[in-house]
């Protein structure tokens, strides 16, 4: 015991005297201010401390300030938070927190030379794990400290027949081609240095080996990717997907003769659109080397029709289209996934034709099915894959032709609501349903509204007065919505309906210079105090950039649905792609207590949807899809007798 | 018989010892993660990446570290994927200001270049329905209410989505 008891004492000791050591290691000590070079420009770093021989900044630092400012970064931290969060131009968050060593840049882990601590009101951070969030490093030259800005990333995208390296820097990067032969091409970064030197096997779509090297001088570096091709492959000039961003794109040998003959003989149409109008890459959510797998697809006859099973290991999101009869083809995509084995191309039972797949690009995989009639089709997602029933029976006019969704357990168990995605809606003729039934959607309790004026409908053309909406190439979203609802209002009017526009030129409804609220507020007003059927809000979409295109319902409510699908299934022919309805928290749908949707017609950002924008003639088209998607829907759901009276 | 007992102290510290590291070394890294929306091109899909959240530190209260955690979540969703990833992206140079919690209702303040919405019910309802995912992903929030430098408001200038009232996974 003696021994024992000598030995706890022993322990104790030194655990006391390490704590005190620990407590008293001066993290607090003031040291000089330190100025640095980035990109010409010198920063004077005031608030430097230092913990562990390794270099510390404060975060209320005015250098620190300006050299987040200059790298496009944002600090997110109050006086007395434990969290320190830097929002970098890649983006990605760094993230720190007082009294942890550990580190995030993004989902990346990783330990700091200390723990971030406190002085006074005022957080030092370790400076360079800070600086390598930045993707810059402090290097010397002679006397003088230089920020060097860092080649921080080369991301290797490989597919079999492609491959693109996504660079990101410190600063702007203007990579140039320095020489280029058929076995391989180098790229020089000027400018930049990196901690990413050596070599990488590719061995994969027309690349061998990615090799990084560095020259020049502290101030001046020169950081040299070359890249060794395969046979046949050739690269593409760097291209810039924003100023720190390039991607250095090589396309690996021509198709071979077989693989085109593994074509499908009857290749589907793109839907009337898809997610990319150019050949913009399908980018990939997930690092490839988390593809689902389709490991099999496999077709057999059921009781109502046939069944197609796509097997799918992994999680993966999908879409599926139709086309209309007589060109009775189906499709699915199934992205971020690879198709294991051989394309498929067989015979499939009745209605069924034929049913193919194959891998369209390097992360979609797409099965075809060639239906014989116009058979309802319905997609069932599982954790395991998709199940495709066709039916024997002929599918509707009104049912959707679109959707989307996901397969696998993309959302963890701890998670409160199952639902990853909203699926687009998947028609089964239950217009009536109030609940999330196939689409996912959440509703409150349906109203009971009766309108008083059953004849009336409420047209509200979107924005208008001082706020003109979305502009773009001389059209304003306002003036559109506003042509668009008087066309529209024409036409119900000829068909006998009572109809009042929200407003009747370019004007605010409530009153000028209102606020967005009251300006919504005036619509709803509008529509709830006449006692109107219906309520269509006329808009125009826009985005960031020009991609996104197309016609969209936007709905809040449960009455709202039917209608919407109506409005959806009538302008699923107006010549630009049919997005759905979606379910969002819009205030006019949302408020007006009557059956309302929300026509996005078009997007103003995108090139052919402006085109048809600025058509007169689709703007009638516009206008004669609602008005017929209305009379549809008044027919299928009367006002009752008692409301009519 | 007498053993020697300084030998099979040291041996039994040093299996104490190595037990400690075995277990330290287990626990540290299998830390939890949290999934960070986004909204995927077609409007509404959504879709996510995985980040690893912070456990909570000794001295950090239970409030204080989920303050914390949904801090992190507001400012990753606001954020957005890395740029290879196409996604609806709040206007360019938003950012968050800070967040407070009212029982499990959530207040994100974001900055005012919140404000540049490109002008459609797209980005709008896609960007605020990732945000609103994101941050009710973390258990204990169920509503996330949005102000703009420090105001509330009810909708966005110019704007469709309805703000007024905190915002709810079932609102899309």
């Amino acid at each position: 015991l003696s021994w024992i008891s000598r030995f706890v004492a022993l322990i104790g000791s030194v655990a006391a005297a390490a704590t005190f050591a620990a407590a008293n290691c001066a993290p607090a000590r003031a040291d000089a201010p330190l100025t640095a070079v980035y990109q010409g420009q010198s920063i004077r770093f005031s608030h430097i401390g230092s913990k562990d021989g390794a270099p510390a900044i404060g975060v209320n630092d005015p250098g620190f300030a300006a050299l987040l400012h200059v790298t496009d970064s944002v600090l997110t931290w109050k006086p007395g938070e434990r969290y320190v969060l830097i929002t970098t131009s890649v983006p990605t968050v760094v993230s720190f927190a007082v009294g942890d060593r550990r580190y995030d840049i993004g989902p990346i882990v990783l330990q700091a030379a200390f723990a971030p601590y406190q002085r006074g009101n005022e957080v030092f951070l370790p400076f360079n794990e800070v600086l390598r969030g930045l993707d810059l490093a402090l290097r010397e030259d002679g006397a003088v400290k230089v920020l060097q800005p860092q080649l921080g990333t080369l991301d290797v995208r490989a597919s079999r027949d492609r491959v693109t390296l996504l660079a990101h820097g410190g600063a702007p990067l203007h990579p140039r081609v320095v020489s280029q032969t058929s076995s391989a091409v180098t790229y020089a970064f000027d400018g930049v240095g990196t901690a990413l030197a050596g070599t990488r096997q590719i061995n994969a779509g027309g690349v061998r080996s990615v090799q990084i090297a560095t020259s020049g001088t502290v101030r001046a570096p020169v950081t040299t990717v070359t890249v060794a091709l395969q046979p046949g492959a050739s690269a593409r000039p760097p291209q810039n997907n924003g100023a720190r961003d390039v991607a250095l794109a090589i396309n690996g040998a021509k198709a071979s003769p077989q693989s085109i003959a593994e074509e499908s003989p009857t290749p589907e149409p793109e839907p009337s659109g898809t997610e990319n109008p150019g050949n913009a890459p399908i980018p990939n959510a997930t690092p490839a080397n988390q593809s689902a797998v389709v490991t099999g697809v496999t077709s057999q006859p059921s009781g109502a029709g046939a069944t197609v099973t796509i097997a799918v290991n992994g999680n993966a999101s999908y879409a599926w289209h139709r086309l209309r009869d007589p060109d009775n083809r189906f499709w699915v995509d199934i992205r971020n996934a690879q198709l294991q084995g051989p394309p498929v191309d067989q015979a499939a039972p009745s209605p069924i034709v034929s049913m193919r797949a194959r891998q369209i690009d390097e992360s979609t995989v797409r099965v075809a099915l060639t239906l014989g009639q116009p058979s309802a089709v319905v997609v069932t997602p599982s954790a395991n894959g998709l199940q495709i029933e066709v039916g024997n029976e002929e599918v509707s006019d009104d049912a959707a032709r679109s959707g989307t969704g996901t397969i696998g357990t993309v959302v963890s168990s701890g998670e409160q609501n199952p639902a990853l995605v909203t699926p687009a809606p998947a028609n089964n003729g239950q217009y009536d349903s109030g609940t999330s039934g196939d689409t996912g959607w959440k509703f409150g309790p349906r109203s009971s509204y009766v309108p008083t004026n059953p004849r009336l409908i409420v047209i509200d053309p979107g924005h208008g007065g001082s706020d003109s909406g979305s502009e773009h190439g001389g059209l304003k979203e306002a003036d559109l919505t506003l042509d668009m609802a008087k066309r529209l209002r024409d036409i119900l009017v000829a068909r006998g309906w009572q109809v009042k526009l929200t407003r009747e030129t370019d004007v605010d409804v409530y009153a000028p210079n209102d606020s967005a609220h009251d300006e919504l507020q005036a619509r709803v007003d509008v529509a709830n105090k006449a006692g109107a059927r219906l309520f269509v809000s006329v808009h125009v979409n826009a985005f960031m950039n020009s991609g996104p295109y197309g016609t969209t319902c936007y709905i809040s409510k449960p009455e709202d649905v039917p209608l919407a699908r109506m409005l959806e299934a009538h302008l699923a022919q107006d010549g630009t792609k049919d997005d759905g309805v979606i379910k969002s928290h819009l205030y006019v749908t949302y408020h007006t207590r009557m059956p309302a949707v929300l026509v996005e017609s078009a997007f103003l950002t995108n090139p052919s949807d402006y085109a048809l924008l600025a058509s007169a003639a689709w703007r009638q088209k516009i206008a004669e899809e609602i008005a017929d998607g209305i009379d549809q829907y008044t027919r299928a759901y009367p006002a009752s007798n008692a409301a009519a009276q | 018989v007498r053993l020697p007992r300084f030998p099979l102290l040291v041996a039994l510290l040093v299996i104490v010892a190595a037990a400690y590291w075995y277990f330290q070394s287990q626990r540290a890294p299998s830390g939890e993660t949290m999934a960070v929306y986004y909204t995927k091109l077609d409007g509404t899909s959504l879709a996510s990446v995985r980040v690893s959240v912070r456990p909570r530190a000794s001295g950090e209260s239970a409030a204080e570290h989920l303050h914390n955690q949904v801090l992190y979540a507001a400012v990753e969703a606001v954020t957005g994927p890395p740029n290879d990833i196409k996604a609806i992206r709040f206007p360019p140079g938003t950012h968050v200001n800070g967040v407070t919690l009212d029982g499990s209702t959530a207040t994100v303040d974001l900055s005012k270049e919140v404000d540049n919405q490109a002008g459609g019910s797209f980005g709008e309802s896609g960007e605020f329905k990732a945000l609103v995912y994101t941050v009710t992903g973390i258990a204990g929030v169920d509503a996330v209410r949005v102000t703009v430098d420090g105001t509330r408001l009810e909708t966005l200038p110019g704007g469709h989505l309805e703000l007024d009232q905190p915002l709810r996974r079932a609102d899309w």
